[in-house]
C-alpha cells in the first residue's frame, strides 16, 4: 500500500503526468506543422517555391523533434545520446549541410516521430485524464447528489445518497493505484521517444571510434565502449554490437587494424 | 571471436529474448481481451459482430509486433553476424595465419 502511495511524493510521477498531458497539444502542433508544410511544399513544387517550403518544414520539424528529445529526457528520463554529432567531418557550405540533413536517417526518424506523436500523444492524454476522472468521479458523487445534481451512467441515474456511494470503491482503487498506473504507462512513450529520437548514426559511432583511437593509440572493444558511453551516455543507442559493427566496418575500409592480445583484440588506427 | 565479441553476442541474444518475451506478453493481453469481447458479444443480444473491429484493428498491431520480434534485425547485427560466419576481421585472419 505504501508503495502505491509513495508515488504521490515522487517528482517523477508529476513529471510523467506533465509529459503525458503535453502529448496532446504538442502532438497536434507537430502534426499540423508537418502535414501543412509537406502538402504545401509538394503542391508548390512545380513553381520551385515548394523547395524552400519543404526545407523550412524539415528545419522546423527538426527543431520540434529536438525539443521533444529534451522533453522526453528531462520529464521521462528517456535515454538520449548526448553530445550530438561528432565534429570530425563538418559539412561545409549550405548545400552540403542541407543534403546531409535531408539524407540523414535521423531526420526521417524525427519526421516519423512527429507524425506518430499526434495519435500516441492523444492516447497519453486520454490515459491520464481517464485515470484522474476515475479517481475523482466516485468521490464527488455524494457531493453532487447532496447538491441536487443527478449523474447518469448508461441508463442508471444516481439520485440517492446510497447510490452515490457505489462508485466510491472504484475511485479509491484508482486514487491509490493511479500514480503507479501513470508511471507504468509513461514507460511506453519513454521507450517510443528513445527508439525514434534517441538514435545515433553509425557514422557518428565510427567517427567517435576513430577519435578515441587517435587519442588512446590502442584500445580493445571494452575500452572503446566505455569511452563512447562517456561521450554519448548510456542507452539502447549504444551497445557492444554497434561498437563491434563500427570496428568491423573500419577494419574493412582499412582505417583500423586489430591484433590479438590474449583473449582480446586490440585496435589501432592504420 | 574475442571476449568483446562474446559480450556483444550475449547482449544481442538477451535483446532478442526480451523482444520475444514482450511480444508474447502483448499477445496474451490481446488474446485475453478478444476472448472477453467475444464472450460479451455472445452473451448480449447484439447480432452485429462488432468484436471484429478490435480483433482486426489490434490484430494489425500484433502482426507488426510479431514481425519486429521475430524478423526485423538491426543492420549492425546483420553485419556482425555475417562477419562472424564468414569474413573475419584482420585480427582473426592474423590468428588463423599463425
Amino acid at each position: 500500500m505504501s508503495w502505491f502511495l509513495r508515488a504521490y511524493a515522487e517528482r517523477r510521477t508529476w513529471r510523467a503526468v506533465a509529459y503525458l498531458l503535453l502529448g496532446l497539444p504538442l502532438g497536434v502542433l507537430g502534426f499540423v506543422v508537418l502535414v501543412t508544410g509537406i502538402s504545401l511544399g509538394l503542391g508548390l513544387l512545380v513553381t520551385l517555391l515548394g523547395i524552400p517550403v519543404l526545407v523550412v518544414t524539415v528545419l522546423v520539424a527538426r527543431t520540434l523533434a529536438s525539443f521533444e528529445r529534451r522533453l522526453a529526457w528531462s520529464l521521462l528520463d528517456a535515454p538520449m545520446p548526448s553530445g550530438g554529432r561528432v565534429p570530425d567531418e563538418p559539412e561545409r557550405g549550405l548545400w552540403r549541410r542541407l543534403r546531409a540533413m535531408l539524407t540523414g536517417r535521423r531526420t526521417w526518424w524525427e519526421l516519423g516521430f512527429l507524425l506518430l506523436r499526434f495519435p500516441l500523444g492523444l492516447l497519453d492524454f486520454l490515459v491520464v485524464t481517464t485515470i484522474a476522472a476515475l479517481a475523482f468521479s466516485g468521490l464527488v458523487q455524494p457531493i453532487l447528489v447532496a447538491a441536487g445534481v443527478h449523474s447518469e451512467i448508461g441508463g442508471w441515474t444516481i439520485d440517492t445518497f446510497w447510490e452515490s456511494l457505489v462508485l466510491v470503491p472504484v475511485s479509491v482503487v484508482f486514487l491509490v493505484a493511479g500514480p503507479r498506473l501513470v508511471l507504468g504507462w509513461a514507460r511506453i512513450p519513454a521507450w517510443f521517444a528513445t527508439t525514434m529520437l534517441g538514435r545515433l548514426d553509425q557514422g557518428d559511432v565510427k567517427r567517435a571510434v576513430v577519435r578515441t583511437l587517435a587519442r588512446t593509440g590502442e584500445a580493445d572493444g571494452f575500452r572503446l565502449l566505455d569511452e563512447l558511453e562517456l561521450q554519448f551516455g548510456r542507452g539502447p543507442f549504444l551497445n557492444p554490437t554497434r561498437v563491434e559493427a563500427a570496428l568491423l566496418a573500419l577494419e574493412s575500409t582499412g582505417h583500423v587494424v586489430g591484433h590479438r592480445d590474449g583473449g582480446r583484440i586490440l585496435y589501432a588506427l592504420a | 571471436m574475442d571476449e568483446f565479441g562474446e559480450l556483444a553476442l550475449r547482449e544481442r541474444e538477451a535483446r532478442r529474448i526480451a523482444r520475444r518475451q514482450w511480444f508474447w506478453l502483448h499477445f496474451a493481453v490481446y488474446a485475453t481481451t478478444q476472448v472477453f469481447l467475444i464472450v460479451i458479444w455472445a452473451l448480449s443480444s447484439s447480432s452485429y459482430p462488432w468484436f471484429v473491429f478490435p480483433l482486426f484493428g489490434w490484430g494489425i498491431l500484433i502482426a507488426a509486433h510479431a514481425v519486429y520480434a521475430f524478423v526485423v534485425r538491426d543492420p549492425e547485427e546483420i553485419l556482425v553476424e555475417r562477419a562472424a560466419r564468414g569474413t573475419a576481421g584482420t585480427a582473426e585472419r592474423d590468428e588463423s595465419e599463425r
